[in-house]
C-alpha cells in the first residue's frame, strides 16, 4: 500500500516537470521586421522595432506578430498613406504569423489585412542558453492579401514586398 | 488517496496542455501602446480655415488655390468664372513633426503672409490616451495694395494678425471634426469706435466617403459683424470634397469666399450665398521630402 502510494506521489512529480519541461517558451516584444516594397523609381522601406515573437521548444509551435502602426517610414506621409489607404490599420491593425518551426522552415499562417494565406518559408532558429534568435526572409506578395493598389502607383510599388523578420526571444521564467 | 494523487497528477498534466495552447495568446498580451492618431485631416487646411495637421518633419509642401468668379457675374462668358481666378501660393516647411513654418501670397488686396503652427497636443489612443488635438496657428498678413482712401498710410496700418487654437478630434476612421477659436486684429479700422480686435469661431469638419475621397465643411462665426462705416460682414463658409492621390490632395470647393489670407476672409467677407455669391475654388497640395 506503502509502496503503490509512493510510487503514485513520484509519477505526479514526474507529470509536474514533465509540464515545466514542455513550457520552455521563448518570448520578446522588440522583434524587427521590415519591408521593402521599393522600386527604382520609389524608396519604400519600412522598419518596426516593436514585433512580438514567442517560441515554444518542446512543440516547435512559433508565433509572430506586430502592429501596423509601428512600421516606421522615411517619409511621414508614406507611413500615413500606408495605414491609411494600403494596410487600412485601423480596421486591421496587426500582422500575424502563426504555425511550427521545423528542420529550417516556418510553416504556418500569415495574416495581413485580415486575409490569411499558408506559408512554408525557409528560416533560421538558433537557440543559444536563454536566447532564441529567429531569423527569415521571403516575399509577401502584395496582392495575395487584398491590398489594393491603384493602377497609377502600381509601377511604383514592387508586387512582392521583401520581408524580413529579425527577433530575438528570452526564456519565460 | 490515491484518487486524490491521480486527480493532482492530472491537474498538472492538464495545466501543461492548456500552457501549449496558451501560447499564442502570450502574443495578444502585449502591453497596450501608446498611438497618436494620425491623418485626422487629409490636408493642412480644409477649405480657408487652417486644420490641426502639419507636413511631417522635413516635407516642403506646396499649396496653390484658386478661388474663381462668382456665379453672378456673367458665369459663361467669365469660362464658368475661370476668367476671374484669386489666387494664392503657399510654400511651408516641416521644422519637426509638431512644428511647421510658411509663406504665402495671395492676389486678393495683394496680402502677403507669414504664418507658424505647431502641434501642442495631439490625439492619442492606448495606455496613455488623449481624446483631441490642439494646433495653434499664428500669422502674420501685409497688405501690399495700394490704398484708395486718399491717407497717407503709415507702413504699420497694413498689417493684420490672427491667432487660433484648433481643436481637433478624429472620431473614428471617417469622421474627424474641428473648433477652431480665434483672434484677428487689424492695425487699422474705419474709427475709434471700431475694434481692431475681433473674436471668431470656426466649426469644420470630414467625413471620409472612401479611401481616398471625403466630404468636408466649414464656417466661421465673428464677435463684431459691422463697422462704422456701414460695411458688414458675412458668415464665411462653404462645402468641398477632398481628393487625394499620392504626394497631392486635391480641395474642391464651393464658399462665399474670395479672400484667402486668414484675417480677409474671417473678419472681411462680404459675400452671401444668399444673393448667389457662390465661388467655385480648389486647393492643391504637393509634398516634397526635402530631409
Amino acid at each position: 500500500m506503502y509502496l503503490l502510494l509512493m510510487k503514485q506521489l513520484l509519477l505526479s512529480i514526474a507529470f509536474l516537470f514533465a509540464a515545466q519541461l514542455s513550457a520552455q517558451q521563448y518570448l520578446t516584444r522588440q522583434g524587427n521586421i521590415t519591408f521593402d516594397a521599393g522600386s527604382p523609381i520609389e524608396d519604400i522601406f519600412a522598419k518596426s522595432e516593436s514585433a512580438s515573437a514567442v517560441y515554444d521548444a518542446a512543440s516547435g509551435k512559433l508565433g509572430v506578430q506586430v502592429l501596423m502602426t509601428s512600421f516606421v517610414f522615411k517619409r511621414a506621409l508614406m507611413q500615413e498613406h500606408f495605414n491609411e489607404n494600403y494596410v487600412e490599420s485601423e480596421a486591421y491593425p496587426k500582422a500575424a504569423f502563426r504555425g511550427t518551426y521545423t528542420k529550417g522552415r516556418a510553416v504556418g499562417e500569415l495574416t495581413i489585412h485580415g486575409v490569411t494565406k499558408e506559408i512554408d518559408v525557409p528560416a533560421t532558429l538558433a537557440i543559444d542558453g536563454d536566447l532564441v534568435k529567429l531569423q527569415t526572409e521571403f516575399p509577401v506578395t502584395i496582392a495575395d492579401f487584398g491590398i489594393d493598389i491603384p493602377k497609377t502607383v502600381a509601377d511604383k510599388i514592387e508586387k512582392d514586398a521583401k520581408t524580413t523578420v529579425d527577433c530575438t526571444m528570452k526564456l519565460r521564467k | 488517496m490515491n484518487r486524490i494523487l491521480s486527480a493532482l497528477a492530472l491537474l498538472f498534466f492538464a495545466t501543461a496542455v492548456s500552457a501549449q495552447e496558451d501560447l499564442f495568446d502570450l502574443l495578444e498580451e502585449e502591453q497596450p501602446q501608446t498611438q497618436i492618431v494620425y491623418a485626422t485631416f487629409k490636408g493642412t487646411q480644409l477649405i480657408n480655415a487652417q486644420t490641426n495637421e502639419t507636413p511631417g518633419k522635413g516635407v516642403l509642401q506646396y499649396v496653390i488655390a484658386h478661388r474663381f468668379g462668382s456665379f453672378t457675374d456673367d458665369y459663361l462668358y467669365n469660362f464658368l468664372g475661370l476668367d476671374n481666378a484669386q489666387i494664392r501660393m503657399q510654400l511651408d516647411y516641416g521644422v519637426n513633426d509638431r512644428f511647421n513654418i510658411g509663406v504665402g501670397r495671395s492676389s486678393v488686396l495683394k496680402v502677403a503672409d507669414g504664418f507658424m503652427k505647431y502641434k501642442a497636443l495631439q490625439q492619442r489612443t492606448g495606455s496613455n490616451a488623449f481624446p483631441f488635438s490642439l494646433t495653434w496657428h499664428s500669422s502674420i498678413n501685409y497688405r501690399g495694395a495700394r490704398y484708395t482712401d486718399g491717407i497717407d498710410h503709415v507702413l504699420l496700418d497694413r498689417f493684420s494678425y490672427q491667432h487660433s487654437a484648433i481643436f481637433a478630434r478624429k472620431w473614428n476612421a471617417n469622421l474627424s471634426t474641428m473648433i477652431a477659436p480665434g483672434i484677428v486684429h487689424w492695425n487699422i479700422v474705419p474709427s475709434k469706435q471700431d475694434p481692431n480686435t475681433s473674436l471668431h469661431t470656426t466649426f469644420g469638419g470630414r467625413y471620409k466617403l472612401n479611401k481616398r475621397l471625403a466630404l468636408t465643411g466649414e464656417f466661421s462665426l465673428m464677435s463684431n459683424s459691422t463697422l462704422s462705416d456701414g460695411s458688414t460682414f458675412t458668415v464665411p463658409g462653404g462645402v468641398g470634397i477632398d481628393i487625394e492621390t499620392g504626394g497631392h490632395v486635391f480641395q474642391i470647393h464651393l464658399s462665399n469666399t474670395r479672400a484667402m489670407s486668414n484675417p480677409y476672409w474671417l473678419s472681411r467677407n462680404t459675400f452671401s450665398a444668399l444673393d448667389g455669391s457662390l465661388f467655385l475654388g480648389f486647393n492643391i497640395s504637393r509634398v516634397f521630402t526635402v530631409r
